[in-house]
């Protein structure tokens, strides 16, 4: 793409970053709504429970008690927090195992009772009333224990605590063939890490049945229309009585792709009869709401001498807690990031999901594909070691390019590994480092890569359509209406910019009107970095018919045809003589007041529904030294270089990456989301013991665009947000394995897992 | 709980508050003086996002009692610009794209606002130093740092 941009592709600031830096941007812990109350959720202290008795009377006679809801209360409904069922090619591998309330605890943290008091203190004071007769039942940790016959049974449904047992559905070649006919093969089983996503704002929401019936939640969902429909099912109404507003979010990652304390919001509100708002301390979100799914996984890999990979096979064992939610969907990611990446002509994947009594898990950034990938590109640097190979050569060689499927299996438009591992091996210095001295007294150098594909958005497993709105107002100015989530990615104001750019207007132009299902247009949600390559086709779709009003209108102004026209910073210019010209707000104004009878709000409708799914591309490079006494891990120097496609705001795809390089070192260092082992209790449930990184943890870093726009994205752009922690992982795994020789195949790799290894 | 009247001095006003001696100073800024825009993440001390500041010095407003700071100089976030013209710190967050969801944002001005009073021409590795409390889950720090930097410099040229 050659042609000039005026706003894409500049780093104007983030829509609401005013708001947010004067303190005055509303998340729902900041919000009140007249006569509400608060709610309070009674959490299971045992991991398994059947209740035998609940008496609520004390607590509701409580003064400041206004409704106290327990099992009996809720819809005798099964459903399942994850809204992919909705949307799924294949939902027959979605189960329905969930209630609002339940009557067996299957967790510690699993949902009892609730309340809704005048206070949040009432509240609380309440939940200590509520007595609960709990026969307590064997509990079962551990995915291996609970497979064996005898072992306590979670679900009626699901024999040996096993939901499903699937095979990569869309597996290619002959597994056992390809391992025939490699030289060598590398085999490792892996326990990832159960890592929470802890976005910075506790999980919040509210709930209100207007005195028109209709029922308004506020909830910082990354689906609106997908947990309205799941709300609507569960409660039994219709979809258009339920209005959704989605606020400022405090950071999501994943985690609103579940529903989670809304059904009980929704309950608390429906009985109490007023307004309920529900907050979470940081304790209660940590052990109640979803961290990732814990992959117990063998993964194998076969190459001839020459480093080509002949096959690739991975046998999964899915620790996904009590509940079912995401396991489906996202170890069938996790198969796809894993086979997917290179080429290779043989793979197979199974998997089986398991149940047990520990916290249930979700979908967190990286979907799975975070897991697949980082154990991948972990065995590739063990093949290397074996080969003699450099293991950047080995992925040079291997690696796929523009024409070959995805992972998803689309042919890819664009794909430059070899260019972005060369570019970033070059930049860091990568084969000076590699043969440098290791040894420093106890300390030890390294250096290593990982490089990874993700996704823009989840065709063609899933249903992703997109809606947008643009309507002008009589100064010129336009709202543009969509139904997207700003999560911290920027979505709304990428999406500004390209309504800006496609109309001829300036950015400050663009009035932004979402976050309410009222008064938008359907839309999937923000799930598997789907957002800007989706949303912003659907963007200019709709800037593009309302650009054509526009210009038939401004054409009868200047006496010219529309092909000659073109807008520029909100004037209209007659080509082929620029001295004739309109202002954008003249057109537009003229078009609603006239008494020509010919009244017009300028406006379009735009939709999308992808075909293709161009996957961001990264290749990460990661320096270390670990001090051989203490076990220590010091990350030097992180390099990314990403292919975004197009870069629509430069600064917030950059601060994507740079926050996913935190969170990798989280995961890989620090985060150990650790129960009790006789509990089942979560232990790590603070911010002390819970260790997200802070500024000091932080290494040098340095990110690189290499940008390829890809033909079928708006500007060129594809995903970014999701996908930007998983070569990342591997990268820090990789150099320590190239520094110590320890290979991580236990998450997070903390200091005694080091001295473990070095043993 | 007695409850007693309190004076406190918040943003340069006084304000008169019916107060018990639990109550937390940011329970008396979100809740009862409507300043919502100081944060609790955690509640618990443990990550800076309730910074405000007393008499110039930063504390977590989640663990300190409102008793203890009457008619101390208290200032937050929402104290920090004046009317439509935004303080450096917060000029440089905007436009160096130190903001994603936002929720850290007002701990870490303030603390940075403590921070470079006390030391106007500090280093990356001093910055860093200084909001090693301040915990951000988006953006790992990159950004955070260089509008800092360059507020700092922008302050030391005689910018407000
Ligand atoms: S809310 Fe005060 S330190 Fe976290
Ligand atoms: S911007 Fe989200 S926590 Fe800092």
């Amino acid at each position: 793409m050659t042609e000039k941009l005026s706003v894409v592709g500049k780093r104007v600031p983030r829509w609401r970053a005013h708001d947010k830096a004067t303190g005055t941007a509303k998340f729902l812990a900041d919000t009140k709504l007249p006569g509400m109350l608060e709610g309070k959720i009674l959490f299971s202290p045992h991991a398994h429970a059947k209740i035998l008795k609940i008496d609520t009377s004390k607590a509701e006679k409580l003064p400041g008690v206004e409704a106290v809801i327990t099992w009996e209360d809720v819809p005798n409904k099964l459903f399942n927090p994850n809204k992919l069922d909705l949307i799924l090619v294949h939902p027959e591998l979605e189960f329905k195992d969930t209630y609002v309330l339940s009557e067996k605890a299957r967790f510690v943290g699993d949902r009892i009772a609730a309340v809704a008091a005048v206070d949040a203190a009432t509240a609380q004071e309440a939940l200590e009333l509520i007595e609960v007769e709990y026969e307590v039942l064997p509990a079962v940790f551990d995915p291996m224990e609970a497979m064996k016959p005898g072992a306590p049974k979670l679900h009626d449904f699901a024999e040996n605590n096993i939901s499903v047992h699937f095979d990569f559905p869309v597996a290619w070649g002959d597994a056992e063939a390809g391992f025939q006919e490699a030289d060598i093969v590398v085999e490792e089983t892996f326990r990832t890490a159960k890592n929470h996503i802890c976005q910075f704002e506790p999980c919040t929401c509210m709930a209100d049945f207007g005195a028109d019936g209709r029922l308004r939640i506020w909830s910082p969902s990354q689906h609106a229309f997908l947990h309205r429909r799941k709300i609507a099912e569960i409660f039994d109404m219709p979809e258009g009585m339920i209005q959704w507003i989605t606020p400022h979010v405090g950071g999501a990652f994943g985690k609103y792709g579940s529903l989670s304390i809304e059904p009980v919001c929704v309950a608390l509100a429906k009985k109490a009869g007023r307004p309920i708002k529900l907050e979470l301390s940081r304790e209660e979100d940590l052990f109640a709401t979803e961290p990732r799914q814990r992959y117990v996984s063998t993964g194998k890999i076969g190459l001839k001498k020459d480093g080509t990979i002949t096959a690739l096979q991975e046998k999964i064992i899915v620790d996904g807690g009590a509940y079912y939610t995401h396991n489906f969907s996202t170890t069938a990611v996790n198969m796809g990031g894993f086979l997917g990446l290179y080429r290779c002509p043989n793979v197979a994947a199974e998997a089986t999901c398991v149940y047990s009594n520990v916290h249930p898990t979700g979908g967190v950034r990286g979907y799975g594909n975070h897991e697949g990938t980082c154990m991948l590109e972990q065995l590739v640097d063990k093949a290397a070691d074996k080969l003699g190979m450099d293991p950047l050569d080995l992925r040079l060689k291997n690696a796929k390019k523009a024409g070959d499927p995805s992972s998803t299996g689309i042919p890819m438009e664009t794909c430059s590994f070899e260019e972005m591992i060369k570019l970033g091996a070059e930049k860091i210095g990568w084969k000076e480092k590699r043969a440098r001295k290791k040894e420093d007294g106890p300390k030890r150098y390294g250096i290593g890569i990982g490089i990874a594909m993700d996704v823009s958005g989840a065709q063609p497993f899933n249903i992703q359509h997109r809606n947008a709105f643009i309507k002008f107002n009589e100064d010129g100015s336009v709202n543009l209406l969509l139904n997207a989530a700003d999560l911290g990615q920027n979505i709304i104001g990428a999406m500004a910019q390209i309504a800006a750019e496609t109309l001829g207007l300036n950015y400050e132009d663009i009035h932004v009107v979402t976050g309410d299902t009222d008064s938008t247009l359907y839309d999937i949600g923000q799930h598997a970095s789907g957002g800007c390559y989706q949303i912003g086709n659907a963007v200019i779709n709709a800037a593009e018919k309302a650009k054509k009003q526009l210009l038939e209108r401004a054409a009868k102004k200047l006496e010219a045809a529309p092909e000659d026209l073109e807008v520029r910073e909100g004037h209209v210019y007659v080509i082929s003589d620029p001295e004739k010209t309109i202002s954008v707000g003249d057109v537009s104004r003229e078009a609603m007041y006239n008494f020509e009878g010919e009244h017009l709000n300028i406006s379009g409708q735009g939709s999308f529904s992808p075909v293709q799914n161009p996957p961001p591309l990264s290749a990460v490079f990661t320096e270390v030294e670990v001090d051989i006494e203490t076990g220590e891990v010091k990350v030097l120097k992180i390099l990314y270089v990403a292919d975004p496609g197009r870069a629509i705001n430069p600064a917030t795809v950059e601060g994507q990456l740079e926050g996913a390089i935190a969170q990798s070192l989280g995961y890989v260092l620090t985060e150990e989301y650790v129960s009790n082992r006789e509990t089942g209790a979560l232990e790590s449930d603070n911010l002390n013991t819970y260790k997200v990184p802070s500024t000091l943890d932080m290494p040098e870093t340095e990110v690189v665009l290499y940008e390829e726009p890809v033909p079928s994205g708006p500007f060129g752009a594809k995903g970014i947000a999701q996908g930007a922690m998983i070569a990342v992982t591997p990268s820090i795994a990789n150099a320590i394995y190239d520094a110590v020789g320890v290979f991580v195949t236990d998450m997070p790799a903390t200091a005694e897992r080091i001295l473990e290894g070095l043993k | 709980m007695k409850k007693e009247i309190a004076s406190f001095k918040v943003n340069d006003r006084a304000h008169e508050v019916l107060i018990t001696p639990n109550m937390t100073l940011s329970e008396l800024l979100r809740e009862h003086l409507g300043l919502t825009g100081t944060k609790n993440a955690c509640g618990a001390g443990e990550c800076g996002s309730c910074t405000v500041l007393v008499d110039g010095k930063p504390i977590l407003s989640c663990s300190t009692l409102a008793i203890a700071v009457q008619d101390k100089e208290i200032l937050c976030i929402e104290g920090l610009s004046r009317g439509p013209e935004l303080h450096s710190l917060q000029e440089a967050f905007i436009d160096a794209g130190a903001i994603q969801c936002g929720f850290c944002t007002p701990g870490m001005i303030m603390t940075a606002k403590a921070m470079l009073e006390g030391n106007p021409n500090p280093t990356r590795d001093q910055v860093k130093e200084g909001l090693g409390g301040n915990i951000c889950r988006c953006t790992g720090y990159v950004k955070i740092i260089d509008a800092v930097m360059g507020a700092a410099d922008t302050l030391s040229k005689g910018g407000k």
